[in-house]
Protein backbone atom coordinates (compact mmCIF):
# COMPACT_ATOMS: atom_id res chain seq x y z
CA UNK A 1 0.00 0.00 0.00
CA UNK A 2 1.32 3.58 -1.25
CA UNK A 3 0.60 6.86 -0.66
CA UNK A 4 1.71 9.81 -3.44
CA UNK A 5 1.50 13.23 -2.84
CA UNK A 6 -1.82 13.00 -0.81
CA UNK A 7 -3.11 16.57 0.07
CA UNK A 8 -6.48 17.75 1.72
CA UNK A 9 -7.89 21.37 2.02
CA UNK A 10 -10.13 22.94 4.43
CA UNK A 11 -10.91 26.38 3.33
CA UNK A 12 -8.16 26.70 1.10
CA UNK A 13 -5.58 25.77 3.56
CA UNK A 14 -3.25 22.36 3.37
CA UNK A 15 -4.09 20.56 6.65
CA UNK A 16 -2.33 17.49 4.28
CA UNK A 17 0.25 18.75 2.11
CA UNK A 18 2.19 16.33 -0.62
CA UNK A 19 2.75 13.50 1.85
CA UNK A 20 4.21 10.48 0.17
CA UNK A 21 4.87 7.05 2.04
CA UNK A 22 4.83 3.47 1.90
CA UNK A 23 3.34 0.90 4.39
CA UNK A 24 5.81 -1.72 5.31
CA UNK A 25 3.11 -5.21 4.92
CA UNK A 26 2.85 -7.52 8.25
CA UNK A 27 4.61 -4.40 10.42
CA UNK A 28 3.09 -1.48 12.93
CA UNK A 29 3.08 1.34 11.78
CA UNK A 30 2.20 4.46 13.88
CA UNK A 31 1.23 8.00 12.59
CA UNK A 32 2.05 10.61 15.61
CA UNK A 33 2.56 14.36 15.31
CA UNK A 34 1.22 17.27 17.59
CA UNK A 35 -2.42 18.32 16.90
CA UNK A 36 -3.44 19.56 13.51
CA UNK A 37 -0.14 17.93 11.94
CA UNK A 38 -2.88 16.22 9.81
CA UNK A 39 -2.21 12.02 10.96
CA UNK A 40 -6.05 11.42 10.96
CA UNK A 41 -7.07 13.20 7.71
CA UNK A 42 -3.99 11.19 6.18
CA UNK A 43 -5.37 8.08 7.89
CA UNK A 44 -9.31 8.90 6.69
CA UNK A 45 -7.95 9.63 3.63
CA UNK A 46 -5.99 5.85 3.24
CA UNK A 47 -9.47 4.45 4.54
CA UNK A 48 -11.94 6.19 2.16
CA UNK A 49 -13.33 7.98 5.26
CA UNK A 50 -12.37 11.50 3.88
CA UNK A 51 -12.18 12.34 0.19
CA UNK A 52 -8.89 13.62 -0.61
CA UNK A 53 -8.39 16.51 -3.37
CA UNK A 54 -5.32 15.09 -4.37
CA UNK A 55 -3.06 12.25 -5.03
CA UNK A 56 -3.02 8.74 -5.11
CA UNK A 57 -3.91 6.12 -2.60
CA UNK A 58 -2.61 2.92 -4.16
CA UNK A 59 -3.92 0.15 -2.76
CA UNK A 60 -2.81 -3.10 -4.36
CA UNK A 61 -1.76 -1.84 -7.61
CA UNK A 62 -5.08 0.21 -8.08
CA UNK A 63 -6.10 3.23 -6.81
CA UNK A 64 -8.30 3.13 -3.58
CA UNK A 65 -11.42 4.92 -4.87
CA UNK A 66 -11.39 2.81 -7.80
CA UNK A 67 -11.82 -0.25 -5.62
CA UNK A 68 -15.66 -1.05 -4.64
CA UNK A 69 -16.53 -0.19 -1.51
CA UNK A 70 -17.08 -3.95 -0.59
CA UNK A 71 -14.43 -5.51 -1.80
CA UNK A 72 -12.15 -3.29 0.23
CA UNK A 73 -13.95 -4.08 3.10
CA UNK A 74 -12.61 -7.36 3.41
CA UNK A 75 -9.25 -6.35 3.23
CA UNK A 76 -8.76 -3.48 5.07
CA UNK A 77 -10.89 -2.49 8.18
CA UNK A 78 -10.84 0.79 9.98
CA UNK A 79 -11.97 2.05 13.86
CA UNK A 80 -12.38 5.33 14.78
CA UNK A 81 -12.63 7.16 17.68
CA UNK A 82 -15.85 7.90 17.36
CA UNK A 83 -18.26 5.21 18.21
CA UNK A 84 -21.46 6.29 19.66
CA UNK A 85 -23.61 3.12 19.01
CA UNK A 86 -27.18 4.52 19.94
CA UNK A 87 -28.60 0.87 19.03
CA UNK A 88 -29.56 -2.03 21.93
CA UNK A 89 -26.82 -4.07 20.63
CA UNK A 90 -25.03 -7.17 22.88
CA UNK A 91 -20.78 -7.47 22.45
CA UNK A 92 -21.53 -10.96 19.61
CA UNK A 93 -24.54 -8.99 17.99
CA UNK A 94 -21.67 -6.10 17.00
CA UNK A 95 -18.66 -8.57 16.21
CA UNK A 96 -20.98 -10.13 14.05
CA UNK A 97 -21.41 -7.16 12.41
CA UNK A 98 -17.83 -7.71 11.32
CA UNK A 99 -19.19 -10.46 8.69
CA UNK A 100 -21.15 -7.93 6.97
CA UNK A 101 -19.14 -7.60 4.33
CA UNK A 102 -18.99 -11.49 3.57
CA UNK A 103 -22.92 -12.25 4.31
CA UNK A 104 -24.47 -9.33 4.21
CA UNK A 105 -26.37 -10.28 6.99
CA UNK A 106 -27.15 -13.99 6.98
CA UNK A 107 -24.14 -15.45 8.75
CA UNK A 108 -23.45 -19.35 7.94
CA UNK A 109 -22.01 -21.33 10.67
CA UNK A 110 -19.04 -20.65 9.07
CA UNK A 111 -19.38 -16.57 10.08
CA UNK A 112 -20.34 -17.86 13.18
CA UNK A 113 -17.33 -19.94 14.03
CA UNK A 114 -14.74 -17.15 12.74
CA UNK A 115 -16.81 -14.58 14.68
CA UNK A 116 -16.42 -17.11 18.16
CA UNK A 117 -12.89 -17.35 17.65
CA UNK A 118 -12.52 -13.14 17.28
CA UNK A 119 -14.80 -13.27 20.88
CA UNK A 120 -12.43 -16.06 21.99
CA UNK A 121 -9.23 -14.16 21.40
CA UNK A 122 -10.31 -10.77 22.80
CA UNK A 123 -11.25 -12.94 25.85
CA UNK A 124 -14.99 -11.52 25.70
CA UNK A 125 -16.52 -14.62 26.37
CA UNK A 126 -18.27 -13.39 29.83
CA UNK A 127 -19.57 -10.88 28.12
CA UNK A 128 -20.44 -11.45 24.77
CA UNK A 129 -24.24 -11.39 25.60
CA UNK A 130 -24.10 -7.99 27.78
CA UNK A 131 -25.51 -4.70 25.60
CA UNK A 132 -22.54 -2.53 24.39
CA UNK A 133 -24.04 0.36 26.39
CA UNK A 134 -23.44 -1.33 29.60
CA UNK A 135 -19.48 -1.76 29.48
CA UNK A 136 -16.78 -0.27 30.52
CA UNK A 137 -15.15 2.05 27.86
CA UNK A 138 -12.03 -0.76 27.90
CA UNK A 139 -14.28 -3.88 26.76
CA UNK A 140 -15.97 -1.59 24.78
CA UNK A 141 -12.72 -1.07 23.11
CA UNK A 142 -12.20 -4.93 23.17
CA UNK A 143 -15.44 -5.51 21.55
CA UNK A 144 -15.00 -3.23 18.60
CA UNK A 145 -11.32 -4.83 18.34
CA UNK A 146 -12.81 -8.29 17.89
CA UNK A 147 -15.24 -7.08 15.34
CA UNK A 148 -12.43 -5.75 13.17
CA UNK A 149 -10.82 -9.18 13.79
CA UNK A 150 -13.84 -10.87 12.64
CA UNK A 151 -13.84 -8.82 9.32
CA UNK A 152 -10.42 -10.55 8.38
CA UNK A 153 -8.68 -8.49 6.84
CA UNK A 154 -4.90 -7.91 6.00
CA UNK A 155 -4.84 -4.34 7.12
CA UNK A 156 -5.96 -2.76 10.02
CA UNK A 157 -6.45 0.92 10.73
CA UNK A 158 -6.86 2.07 14.22
CA UNK A 159 -7.72 5.77 14.95
CA UNK A 160 -6.19 6.78 18.48
CA UNK A 161 -7.37 3.29 19.88
CA UNK A 162 -5.87 4.23 23.42
CA UNK A 163 -8.00 7.49 23.53
CA UNK A 164 -10.35 7.45 26.88
CA UNK A 165 -8.38 4.47 28.15
CA UNK A 166 -6.85 5.02 31.37
CA UNK A 167 -2.96 3.22 31.52
CA UNK A 168 -4.04 -0.62 32.36
CA UNK A 169 -6.30 -0.47 29.26
CA UNK A 170 -4.25 1.64 26.92
CA UNK A 171 -1.16 -0.78 27.40
CA UNK A 172 -3.27 -3.95 27.07
CA UNK A 173 -4.21 -2.11 23.52
CA UNK A 174 -1.08 -1.68 22.47
CA UNK A 175 -0.41 -5.24 23.40
CA UNK A 176 -3.37 -6.22 21.55
CA UNK A 177 -2.32 -3.99 18.35
CA UNK A 178 1.54 -6.17 18.14
CA UNK A 179 -0.91 -9.51 18.92
CA UNK A 180 -2.72 -8.90 15.59
CA UNK A 181 0.66 -8.50 13.64
CA UNK A 182 2.85 -10.99 15.24
CA UNK A 183 -0.18 -14.09 15.74
CA UNK A 184 -2.03 -12.98 12.99
CA UNK A 185 0.04 -11.42 10.39
CA UNK A 186 -1.68 -8.27 10.12
CA UNK A 187 -0.83 -5.43 8.84
CA UNK A 188 -1.65 -2.25 11.64
CA UNK A 189 -1.64 1.20 11.22
CA UNK A 190 -2.66 3.50 13.94
CA UNK A 191 -3.04 7.31 15.08
CA UNK A 192 -1.58 7.55 18.11
CA UNK A 193 -0.65 10.88 20.50
CA UNK A 194 1.29 9.10 23.57
CA UNK A 195 4.72 8.48 21.55
CA UNK A 196 6.26 6.01 23.99
CA UNK A 197 3.34 3.44 23.29
CA UNK A 198 4.47 3.98 19.51
CA UNK A 199 8.18 3.73 20.35
CA UNK A 200 7.51 0.53 22.47
CA UNK A 201 4.80 -1.46 20.17
CA UNK A 202 5.49 -0.14 16.62
CA UNK A 203 8.38 -1.25 13.99
CA UNK A 204 8.01 2.09 11.94
CA UNK A 205 6.88 5.66 12.78
CA UNK A 206 5.89 8.55 10.55
CA UNK A 207 6.13 11.61 12.32
CA UNK A 208 3.84 14.75 10.72
CA UNK A 209 3.88 18.36 11.55
CA UNK A 210 2.07 20.82 9.76
CA UNK A 211 0.21 18.61 7.10
CA UNK A 212 3.67 17.42 5.89
CA UNK A 213 6.04 13.81 6.83
CA UNK A 214 8.44 15.06 9.52
CA UNK A 215 10.46 11.95 9.67
CA UNK A 216 9.19 8.97 8.41
CA UNK A 217 11.90 5.77 9.54
CA UNK A 218 11.94 2.58 12.18
CA UNK A 219 11.48 3.67 15.82
CA UNK A 220 15.06 4.13 16.15
CA UNK A 221 15.35 6.38 13.38
CA UNK A 222 12.61 8.54 14.81
CA UNK A 223 12.94 8.24 18.17
CA UNK A 224 16.10 10.78 18.26
CA UNK A 225 16.12 14.38 20.94
CA UNK A 226 16.29 16.02 17.19
CA UNK A 227 13.81 14.40 15.22
CA UNK A 228 11.09 14.55 18.36
CA UNK A 229 12.13 18.46 19.65
CA UNK A 230 11.78 19.74 16.22
CA UNK A 231 8.47 17.77 15.62
CA UNK A 232 7.02 18.79 18.79
CA UNK A 233 8.63 21.84 20.08
CA UNK A 234 9.80 20.81 23.08
CA UNK A 235 12.50 19.10 24.93
CA UNK A 236 13.75 15.59 25.03
CA UNK A 237 15.68 13.38 26.42
CA UNK A 238 16.02 9.55 25.09
CA UNK A 239 16.62 6.63 27.26
CA UNK A 240 16.41 2.79 26.18
CA UNK A 241 14.41 0.13 27.95
CA UNK A 242 14.38 -3.56 26.81
CA UNK A 243 16.45 -1.77 24.35
CA UNK A 244 13.78 0.08 23.19
CA UNK A 245 13.55 4.00 22.92
CA UNK A 246 11.47 5.91 24.89
CA UNK A 247 11.24 9.72 25.44
CA UNK A 248 10.88 11.91 28.06
CA UNK A 249 9.61 15.19 27.84
CA UNK A 250 9.04 18.40 30.28
CA UNK B 1 -16.35 -23.98 22.86
CA UNK B 2 -18.34 -24.15 26.26
CA UNK B 3 -18.97 -20.42 25.01
CA UNK B 4 -20.89 -21.32 22.13
CA UNK B 5 -23.62 -24.00 23.97
CA UNK B 6 -24.31 -21.13 25.85
CA UNK B 7 -24.14 -18.08 23.49
CA UNK B 8 -26.14 -19.75 20.54
CA UNK B 9 -29.50 -20.58 22.43
CA UNK B 10 -29.31 -16.97 24.02
CA UNK B 11 -29.58 -15.39 20.80
CA UNK B 12 -32.04 -17.81 19.37
CA UNK B 13 -34.20 -17.34 22.74
CA UNK B 14 -33.91 -13.17 22.78
CA UNK B 15 -34.95 -13.21 18.69
CA UNK B 16 -37.73 -16.38 19.71
CA UNK B 17 -39.08 -14.13 22.71
CA UNK B 18 -39.32 -11.40 20.63
CA UNK B 19 -41.25 -13.03 18.03
CA UNK B 20 -43.35 -14.53 20.78
CA UNK B 21 -44.40 -10.54 21.88
CA UNK B 22 -44.63 -9.77 18.05
CA UNK B 23 -47.10 -12.82 17.83
CA UNK B 24 -49.09 -11.59 20.65
CA UNK B 25 -49.17 -8.06 19.18
CA UNK B 26 -50.55 -9.22 15.61
CA UNK B 27 -53.28 -10.98 17.70
CA UNK B 28 -54.28 -7.47 19.26
CA UNK B 29 -54.18 -5.92 15.72
CA UNK B 30 -56.79 -8.25 15.44
CA UNK B 31 -58.72 -7.88 18.24
CA UNK B 32 -58.75 -4.05 17.79
CA UNK B 33 -59.84 -4.45 14.22
CA UNK B 34 -62.81 -6.91 14.77
CA UNK B 35 -63.76 -4.74 17.62
CA UNK B 36 -63.74 -1.58 15.27
CA UNK B 37 -65.77 -3.23 13.15
CA UNK B 38 -68.33 -5.23 14.93
CA UNK B 39 -69.09 -3.33 18.52
CA UNK B 40 -72.45 -1.96 18.44
CA UNK B 41 -73.05 -2.68 14.72
CA UNK B 42 -77.17 -3.18 13.93
CA UNK B 43 -77.36 -6.48 12.69
CA UNK B 44 -80.19 -5.63 10.66
CA UNK B 45 -77.83 -3.32 8.57
CA UNK B 46 -74.49 -5.39 8.75
CA UNK B 47 -73.79 -4.63 4.86
CA UNK B 48 -73.95 -0.78 5.53
CA UNK B 49 -72.09 -0.64 9.14
CA UNK B 50 -69.62 -2.56 7.45
CA UNK B 51 -69.51 -0.27 3.90
CA UNK B 52 -68.46 2.33 6.02
CA UNK B 53 -66.47 0.30 8.73
CA UNK B 54 -64.31 -0.95 6.45
CA UNK B 55 -62.72 1.90 4.60
CA UNK B 56 -61.67 3.53 7.59
CA UNK B 57 -60.08 0.35 9.14
CA UNK B 58 -57.83 -0.12 6.33
CA UNK B 59 -57.03 3.46 6.40
CA UNK B 60 -55.48 3.45 9.86
CA UNK B 61 -53.69 0.18 9.47
CA UNK B 62 -52.45 2.30 6.00
CA UNK B 63 -51.29 4.80 8.31
CA UNK B 64 -49.96 3.07 11.01
CA UNK B 65 -48.30 1.43 8.64
CA UNK B 66 -46.41 3.98 7.14
CA UNK B 67 -45.92 6.20 9.76
CA UNK B 68 -44.80 3.29 11.87
CA UNK B 69 -42.82 2.54 9.37
CA UNK B 70 -41.35 5.81 8.37
CA UNK B 71 -40.43 6.63 12.21
CA UNK B 72 -38.14 3.68 13.14
CA UNK B 73 -36.34 4.51 9.81
CA UNK B 74 -35.85 8.23 10.51
CA UNK B 75 -34.85 7.78 13.70
CA UNK B 76 -32.30 5.32 13.02
CA UNK B 77 -30.99 7.28 10.30
CA UNK B 78 -30.71 10.29 11.88
CA UNK B 79 -29.61 8.00 15.14
CA UNK B 80 -31.11 9.59 17.35
CA UNK B 81 -34.61 8.15 19.11
CA UNK B 82 -36.13 11.12 20.43
CA UNK B 83 -37.00 12.54 16.50
CA UNK B 84 -40.17 11.93 14.69
CA UNK B 85 -40.57 12.50 10.67
CA UNK B 86 -42.58 15.65 12.03
CA UNK B 87 -39.20 17.88 11.97
CA UNK B 88 -39.50 17.42 8.30
CA UNK B 89 -42.19 19.60 8.00
CA UNK B 90 -44.74 17.30 5.83
CA UNK B 91 -47.40 18.21 8.62
CA UNK B 92 -47.11 21.85 8.17
CA UNK B 93 -46.70 21.74 4.36
CA UNK B 94 -49.90 19.17 4.09
CA UNK B 95 -51.48 22.55 6.11
CA UNK B 96 -50.34 25.15 3.88
CA UNK B 97 -51.68 23.22 0.77
CA UNK B 98 -54.93 22.60 2.09
CA UNK B 99 -55.10 26.23 3.33
CA UNK B 100 -53.77 27.39 0.19
CA UNK B 101 -56.38 25.25 -2.44
CA UNK B 102 -59.27 26.65 -0.26
CA UNK B 103 -58.03 30.31 -0.65
CA UNK B 104 -57.04 30.10 -4.10
CA UNK B 105 -59.65 27.91 -5.31
CA UNK B 106 -62.53 28.22 -2.59
CA UNK B 107 -64.02 25.82 -0.68
CA UNK B 108 -66.16 24.57 -2.98
CA UNK B 109 -63.73 23.48 -5.52
CA UNK B 110 -63.39 20.45 -7.20
CA UNK B 111 -59.83 20.28 -5.68
CA UNK B 112 -61.46 20.18 -2.12
CA UNK B 113 -64.52 18.62 -2.62
CA UNK B 114 -63.78 15.34 -4.45
CA UNK B 115 -61.41 13.17 -2.06
CA UNK B 116 -59.37 11.41 -4.68
CA UNK B 117 -58.24 14.95 -6.36
CA UNK B 118 -57.92 16.55 -3.08
CA UNK B 119 -55.22 13.55 -2.15
CA UNK B 120 -53.30 13.32 -5.83
CA UNK B 121 -52.93 17.11 -5.20
CA UNK B 122 -51.60 16.55 -1.63
CA UNK B 123 -49.42 13.73 -2.43
CA UNK B 124 -47.94 15.41 -5.68
CA UNK B 125 -47.17 18.35 -4.07
CA UNK B 126 -46.04 17.02 -1.23
CA UNK B 127 -43.68 14.71 -2.94
CA UNK B 128 -42.43 16.91 -5.79
CA UNK B 129 -41.50 19.41 -2.75
CA UNK B 130 -40.05 16.41 -0.28
CA UNK B 131 -37.77 15.17 -3.27
CA UNK B 132 -36.76 18.67 -4.36
CA UNK B 133 -36.04 20.25 -1.55
CA UNK B 134 -34.85 17.26 0.72
CA UNK B 135 -32.90 16.09 -2.45
CA UNK B 136 -30.92 19.51 -3.35
CA UNK B 137 -30.53 19.82 0.65
CA UNK B 138 -28.53 16.51 1.00
CA UNK B 139 -26.21 17.30 -1.31
CA UNK B 140 -25.85 20.80 -0.43
CA UNK B 141 -25.12 19.93 3.20
CA UNK B 142 -22.86 16.93 2.55
CA UNK B 143 -25.32 14.66 3.88
CA UNK B 144 -25.15 16.70 7.30
CA UNK B 145 -28.36 14.84 8.86
CA UNK B 146 -28.58 17.80 11.44
CA UNK B 147 -28.03 20.47 9.23
CA UNK B 148 -31.53 18.68 7.16
CA UNK B 149 -33.36 18.52 10.67
CA UNK B 150 -32.35 22.21 11.30
CA UNK B 151 -33.85 23.16 7.73
CA UNK B 152 -36.80 21.25 8.06
CA UNK B 153 -38.16 22.79 11.45
CA UNK B 154 -37.26 26.36 9.97
CA UNK B 155 -38.79 25.07 6.95
CA UNK B 156 -42.19 23.99 9.51
CA UNK B 157 -42.33 27.61 10.78
CA UNK B 158 -42.08 28.90 7.15
CA UNK B 159 -45.22 26.56 6.06
CA UNK B 160 -46.79 28.04 9.55
CA UNK B 161 -46.44 31.81 8.73
CA UNK B 162 -47.95 31.40 4.79
CA UNK B 163 -50.78 29.09 5.81
CA UNK B 164 -51.42 31.46 9.09
CA UNK B 165 -51.16 34.55 6.92
CA UNK B 166 -53.66 32.94 4.60
CA UNK B 167 -56.17 32.15 6.75
CA UNK B 168 -55.78 35.48 8.25
CA UNK B 169 -57.23 37.19 4.73
CA UNK B 170 -59.64 34.28 4.48
CA UNK B 171 -63.32 34.56 4.36
CA UNK B 172 -64.99 33.05 7.88
CA UNK B 173 -66.79 30.75 5.80
CA UNK B 174 -64.62 29.47 4.02
CA UNK B 175 -61.87 28.88 6.90
CA UNK B 176 -64.86 26.94 9.02
CA UNK B 177 -64.99 24.31 6.51
CA UNK B 178 -61.16 24.15 5.58
CA UNK B 179 -60.47 23.90 9.31
CA UNK B 180 -62.11 20.51 9.69
CA UNK B 181 -59.54 19.14 6.70
CA UNK B 182 -56.49 20.40 8.87
CA UNK B 183 -57.27 17.95 12.09
CA UNK B 184 -56.27 14.10 11.25
CA UNK B 185 -59.42 12.45 11.04
CA UNK B 186 -61.04 9.33 9.59
CA UNK B 187 -64.24 10.24 8.64
CA UNK B 188 -65.01 10.54 4.36
CA UNK B 189 -62.75 8.05 3.28
CA UNK B 190 -63.04 6.55 -0.21
CA UNK B 191 -61.92 3.04 -1.08
CA UNK B 192 -59.86 4.70 -4.19
CA UNK B 193 -57.65 6.71 -1.93
CA UNK B 194 -56.70 3.23 -0.12
CA UNK B 195 -55.66 1.72 -3.76
CA UNK B 196 -53.36 4.68 -5.10
CA UNK B 197 -51.74 5.06 -1.48
CA UNK B 198 -51.37 0.98 -1.40
CA UNK B 199 -49.79 1.01 -4.94
CA UNK B 200 -47.49 3.89 -3.68
CA UNK B 201 -46.20 2.15 -0.44
CA UNK B 202 -45.54 -0.78 -2.34
CA UNK B 203 -43.32 1.01 -4.71
CA UNK B 204 -41.50 2.76 -2.56
CA UNK B 205 -40.80 -0.80 -0.53
CA UNK B 206 -39.73 -2.24 -3.63
CA UNK B 207 -37.46 0.67 -4.81
CA UNK B 208 -35.77 0.87 -1.21
CA UNK B 209 -35.43 -2.46 -0.48
CA UNK B 210 -31.62 -2.76 -0.73
CA UNK B 211 -31.21 0.41 1.52
CA UNK B 212 -33.58 -1.25 4.08
CA UNK B 213 -31.99 -4.16 4.11
CA UNK B 214 -28.73 -2.00 5.20
CA UNK B 215 -30.45 -0.34 8.29
CA UNK B 216 -28.87 -2.64 10.88
CA UNK B 217 -25.23 -1.41 9.31
CA UNK B 218 -26.15 2.09 9.40
CA UNK B 219 -27.33 2.46 12.40
CA UNK B 220 -23.69 1.83 13.50
CA UNK B 221 -22.56 5.13 12.46
CA UNK B 222 -20.96 6.58 9.50
CA UNK B 223 -17.26 5.38 9.66
CA UNK B 224 -18.33 1.84 10.87
CA UNK B 225 -20.92 1.92 7.57
CA UNK B 226 -18.68 2.79 5.51
CA UNK B 227 -15.93 0.46 6.71
CA UNK B 228 -18.15 -2.78 6.45
CA UNK B 229 -18.43 -1.84 2.69
CA UNK B 230 -21.71 0.61 2.36
CA UNK B 231 -22.52 3.51 0.54
CA UNK B 232 -23.38 5.18 3.03
CA UNK B 233 -24.59 8.73 2.09
CA UNK B 234 -26.92 7.09 -0.88
CA UNK B 235 -28.40 4.40 1.48
CA UNK B 236 -29.56 7.82 4.15
CA UNK B 237 -30.57 10.19 0.61
CA UNK B 238 -32.70 7.51 0.03
CA UNK B 239 -34.11 6.31 2.85
CA UNK B 240 -34.65 10.12 4.07
CA UNK B 241 -36.72 10.53 0.58
CA UNK B 242 -38.54 7.72 1.03
CA UNK B 243 -39.61 8.74 4.97
CA UNK B 244 -40.43 11.90 3.40
CA UNK B 245 -42.89 10.22 0.83
CA UNK B 246 -43.91 7.73 3.39
CA UNK B 247 -45.20 10.47 5.77
CA UNK B 248 -47.16 12.32 2.86
CA UNK B 249 -48.97 9.28 1.97
CA UNK B 250 -50.17 8.70 5.89
CA UNK B 251 -50.55 13.05 6.18
CA UNK B 252 -52.70 13.14 2.96
CA UNK B 253 -54.91 10.19 4.26
CA UNK B 254 -55.82 11.16 7.27
CA UNK B 255 -53.72 14.69 7.91
CA UNK B 256 -50.77 15.49 10.54
CA UNK B 257 -51.08 12.90 12.85
CA UNK B 258 -47.29 11.53 12.79
CA UNK B 259 -46.43 12.66 15.81
CA UNK B 260 -47.77 9.25 16.61
CA UNK B 261 -44.09 8.08 15.44
CA UNK B 262 -42.36 9.44 17.98
CA UNK B 263 -44.76 7.37 20.33
CA UNK B 264 -45.03 4.20 18.28
CA UNK B 265 -41.19 4.21 17.51
CA UNK B 266 -40.06 4.23 21.20
CA UNK B 267 -42.39 1.61 22.71
CA UNK B 268 -41.58 -1.26 19.81
CA UNK B 269 -37.81 -0.28 21.00
CA UNK B 270 -38.56 -0.46 24.68
CA UNK B 271 -40.61 -4.00 24.15
CA UNK B 272 -38.14 -5.36 21.79
CA UNK B 273 -34.93 -4.10 22.75
CA UNK B 274 -33.14 -5.61 19.66
CA UNK B 275 -31.31 -3.58 16.76
CA UNK B 276 -32.93 -5.99 13.88
CA UNK B 277 -35.21 -3.54 12.23
CA UNK B 278 -37.00 -6.02 10.71
CA UNK B 279 -38.40 -6.96 14.17
CA UNK B 280 -38.54 -3.05 15.30
CA UNK B 281 -40.25 -1.64 12.23
CA UNK B 282 -42.69 -4.54 12.79
CA UNK B 283 -43.65 -3.53 16.42
CA UNK B 284 -43.45 0.08 15.49
CA UNK B 285 -46.18 -1.07 12.95
CA UNK B 286 -48.41 -2.57 15.16
CA UNK B 287 -48.30 -0.50 18.36
CA UNK B 288 -49.71 2.28 15.85
CA UNK B 289 -52.30 0.19 14.29
CA UNK B 290 -53.56 -0.66 17.86
CA UNK B 291 -53.69 2.74 19.17
CA UNK B 292 -55.30 4.21 16.14
CA UNK B 293 -57.74 1.46 15.80
CA UNK B 294 -58.40 0.95 19.68
CA UNK B 295 -58.28 5.17 19.84
CA UNK B 296 -60.92 5.44 16.90
CA UNK B 297 -62.98 2.77 18.67
CA UNK B 298 -63.30 5.22 21.87
CA UNK B 299 -63.83 8.05 19.99
CA UNK B 300 -66.57 6.71 18.07
CA UNK B 301 -68.58 5.09 20.93
CA UNK B 302 -67.51 6.57 24.10
CA UNK B 303 -67.05 10.26 22.95
CA UNK B 304 -69.34 9.96 19.79
CA UNK B 305 -66.84 12.43 17.80
CA UNK B 306 -66.81 15.01 20.26
CA UNK B 307 -62.90 14.55 20.31
CA UNK B 308 -60.86 14.12 17.75
CA UNK B 309 -58.09 11.13 17.55
CA UNK B 310 -55.61 13.77 17.03
CA UNK B 311 -55.86 15.14 20.34
CA UNK B 312 -55.48 11.88 22.29
CA UNK B 313 -52.57 11.36 20.21
CA UNK B 314 -50.51 14.73 20.87
CA UNK B 315 -51.68 14.74 25.04
CA UNK B 316 -50.56 11.29 25.51
CA UNK B 317 -47.59 11.78 23.04
CA UNK B 318 -46.82 14.83 24.87
CA UNK B 319 -46.70 12.97 28.27
CA UNK B 320 -44.79 10.37 26.78
CA UNK B 321 -42.32 12.23 25.33
CA UNK B 322 -41.44 13.91 28.53
CA UNK B 323 -40.97 10.52 30.10
CA UNK B 324 -38.73 10.19 27.54
CA UNK B 325 -36.33 12.93 28.12
CA UNK B 326 -36.67 12.89 31.92
CA UNK B 327 -35.89 9.11 31.80
CA UNK B 328 -33.01 8.76 28.97
CA UNK B 329 -29.48 9.49 30.59
CA UNK B 330 -28.65 10.73 27.42
CA UNK B 331 -30.29 12.19 24.49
Amino acid sequence: MKVQQLTKQYDGKAVVDGVTFEIPKGKVLSLIGPNGAGKSTVMGMISRLIARDAGLVDFDGRDIAKWKSKELSKRLAILTQSNQIQMKLTVRELVAFGRFPYSAGRNTPEDETIIDQAISYMELEPFQDRFIDELSGGQRQRAMIAMVIAQDTEYILLDEPTNNLDIYHATNMMKIVRRLCDELGKTVILVLHEINYAAFYSDYICAFRDGKIAKFGTVKEVMTREVLSQIYQVDFEIMEIEGKPLSIYY
Amino acid sequence: MSANTHTKPYATAARRANARKLAIMAVLVLAAAAAYLLVEVNPRYFSYAMSLRVPKLIVMLIAAFAIGGASIVFQSVINNIIVTPCLLGMNSLYTLIHTAVVFVAGSGSILAINANVSFAVDLVLMGIAATLIYGYLFRKTNHNVLYVLLIGTVLTSFFGSIQSTLTRVMDPNEYDSLLSTLVASFSNVNSEIILFSLVVLAILIFVLRRDLALLDVLTLGKAQAINLGVDYDRSIRRLLLGVTLAIAVATAMVGPISFMGLIIANLSRQLLKTYRHSQLILGSVFFGMIILVAGQLIVEHVYTYAIPISVFITVGGGIYFLYLLLTRRRI
